[in-house]
């Protein structure tokens, strides 16, 4: 078994009464954990409890051995955690390396060369050693992203949480930002919270299904495509006890849930899996 | 070119070991001759050279601090001071312009009316100030800042001053536009640091929007009610009110330096987590 980099266990935060995060536990290891659900589902909220901009109301959790309710362990953590909030803010008239520069400052990086050193080496890592002089607010959508994942790799940290890092990017830049969460997730451990299921199938080791603010699924991407084994199945008509089907470019329907007798059934995908995770009770619990 | 710097004085200038008047000589030529730049380059090692143009660029696309750093790194502050004090919203964009209105429009109507309207608005501008350069509300990077290492109530404390420096500032230049009032044209300045540090001081339970709000909100009931109950100067601008100011000044900075470890938990009460950026693409409108 890998030794576990990160642990939560209980995890609850309500906000006006909701449930937001309910008695989530986890553990991560080294590599790119995805975090996969519906809108509302409690993701933010886990990962800004994990990334310590929020404090449960009740659980408990370590980030690479330090415990973030005492305040020399909350920032402990923080040394060792970089965080790419869902909307990150930037000053707007700083400039790609005044803003990574200035976070390298709240990083306690306090040496004018070596801040510097780090906001090129981090810049540089993302790709952005040529716009590192232009404003962030005259860069593409793509590039902020990737501006605001450098600020969260200074200081080399070994703990990343991503919040929908490849939300509104177009399929190039969103091929280049998972080539850059790979490269990330090589020796530290990644949180990646997305709502694309390719995300998951071709970055990460590890997917978390949350829905309700519950974990509903923890286990690897195949085992998460296996919950759909024998649940998915075409047919020439409209199935309306199958939990979500749709026409195909071949004209006939693509249907998951639970076939009929004498179903044709066919090879479940990752997104067949996460749609049946999603429904009712728990489908499975994997320990780690 | 018709002469070439020879090989001798090339390798000595490579060297740093070159003396003038031959030094400015070839210095002079090189600037001008490609072939003698070339030769020069044999006699230059690989990793010289790269450590060269790796100051260069540094030199070149290092931030060149703004106008308001410099003067503060000239004033002997560390250079990553400066930058966190450059960074506070309300010294950047339209907030500055909106502090310098309200001013000026208090001195207006202090000129024609009665100076209680500048007395009276001085002191919310530092409270409103602050409000605005710290929060999950209307900073920008209030989550980087707060996940950061670096302890949220040093940043808090930095902009503070930043603010309270500026809007000092202002509203001095502003009194000068009353000269018959003498001394009593600074008695906004103890209510801006009772109203400032008490502000922040309830911050930390109340958060960064209903603290100030309710703390300016005091402040304005407190000058109209000593307007009406009084006649001659209202309670905060006499004597004992500046006494009392001054005591709920250090009282409250007590309780803030107790509070400090809320600002870095993460817990600071306010708005949600969605409200907060409509409040910040409202304020990304105005900046």
């Amino acid at each position: 078994m890998t030794r576990p980099t990160v642990s939560a266990a209980g995890l609850t935060l309500s906000y006006r009464g909701t449930r937001a995060v309910d008695e989530v536990t986890l553990r991560l290891t080294e590599g790119v954990t995805g975090l996969l659900g519906p809108n509302g589902a409690g993701k933010t909220t886990l990962l800004r409890i994990l990334a310590t901009a929020t404090v449960p109301d009740n659980g408990a959790f370590t980030v690479l051995g330090h415990d973030p309710s005492t305040v020399t362990g909350r920032q402990d953590a923080r040394r060792v955690l970089g965080y790419l909030p869902q909307n990150p803010g930037f000053h707007p008239d700083f400039t790609a390396f005044e803003f990574v520069d200035y976070v390298a400052i709240l990083k306690e990086l306090t040496d004018r060369r070596t801040r510097h050193a780090e906001a090129r080496r981090v810049l540089d890592a993302v790709g952005l050693a040529d716009v590192r002089g232009k404003r962030i607010r005259k860069l593409s959508g793509g590039m902020k992203q990737r501006v605001a994942l450098a600020a969260a790799l200074v200081g080399d940290p070994g703990f990343l949480v991503l919040d929908e890092p490849t939300v509104g990017l177009d399929p190039e830049q969103r091929m280049r930002f998972r080539e850059l969460i790979a490269e990330a997730g090589e020796g530290r451990t990644v949180l990646l919270s997305t709502h694309q299921t390719e995300d998951v199938a071709m970055l990460c080791h590890r997917v978390v299904v949350m829905d309700k603010g519950r974990v509903r699924f923890d286990g690897t991407p195949a085992e998460l495509t296996a919950v759909a084994d024998g649940r998915v199945w075409r047919s020439t008509e409209r199935q309306p006890g199958a939990r979500a089907g749709w026409r195909t470019g071949t004209g006939e329907f693509r249907n998951v849930g639970d076939p009929p007798e004498g179903a044709r059934l066919v090879e479940p995908t990752l997104e067949d899996g996460y749609l049946l995770a999603l429904g009712g009770d728990p489908v499975t619990e994997v320990a780690v | 070119m018709s002469w070439h710097t020879d090989d001798a004085d090339l390798r000595e200038y490579a060297a740093g070991a070159l003396a003038p008047p031959r030094l400015w000589s070839v210095e002079t030529h090189l600037a001008a001759c490609a072939d003698c730049r070339t030769a020069l380059g044999s006699h230059v090692p690989p990793a010289a050279t790269d450590l060269g143009w790796a100051r260069l660029d540094a030199a070149l696309d290092a931030p060149r601090p703004g106008p308001v750093e410099s003067l503060l790194i000239r004033f002997g502050v560390a250079d990553h001071t400066a930058r966190l004090l450059a960074a506070t919203p309300l010294l950047r964009g339209s907030w500055l312009g909106a502090v310098v209105l309200t001013l000026a429009l208090a001195v207006v109507v202090a000129l024609n009316a009665s100076p209680l309207m500048l007395l009276a608005t001085a002191p919310l501008l530092p409270l409103a100030g602050v409000a605005v350069s710290f929060g999950p509300g209307l900073d920008p990077m209030y989550e980087t800042a707060v996940v950061a290492p670096m302890h949220t109530f040093r940043l808090l404390m930095v902009r503070t001053v930043a603010v309270l420096a500026t809007t000092t500032a202002l509203s001095a230049l502003a009194s000068l536009a009353l000269p018959s009032l003498g001394l009593a044209a600074l008695g906004w300045l103890l209510p801006a640091l009772a109203l400032t540090s008490t502000g922040v001081a309830l911050t930390a339970r109340l958060g960064p929007v209903l603290a100030p709000a309710l703390v300016g909100g005091a402040w304005a009931a407190l000058v109209a009610l000593s307007r009406l109950l009084a006649s001659g100067t209202p309670l905060p601008f006499t004597a004992e009110g500046q006494g009392g100011a001054a005591a709920v000044a250090v009282v409250a900075t007590v309780l803030l330096v107790a509070a400090r470890d809320r600002f870095d938990s993460g817990a600071l009460p306010g708005p949600s987590f969605r409200s907060s950026r409509t409040l910040r693409s409202a304020a990304r409108r105005l900046s």
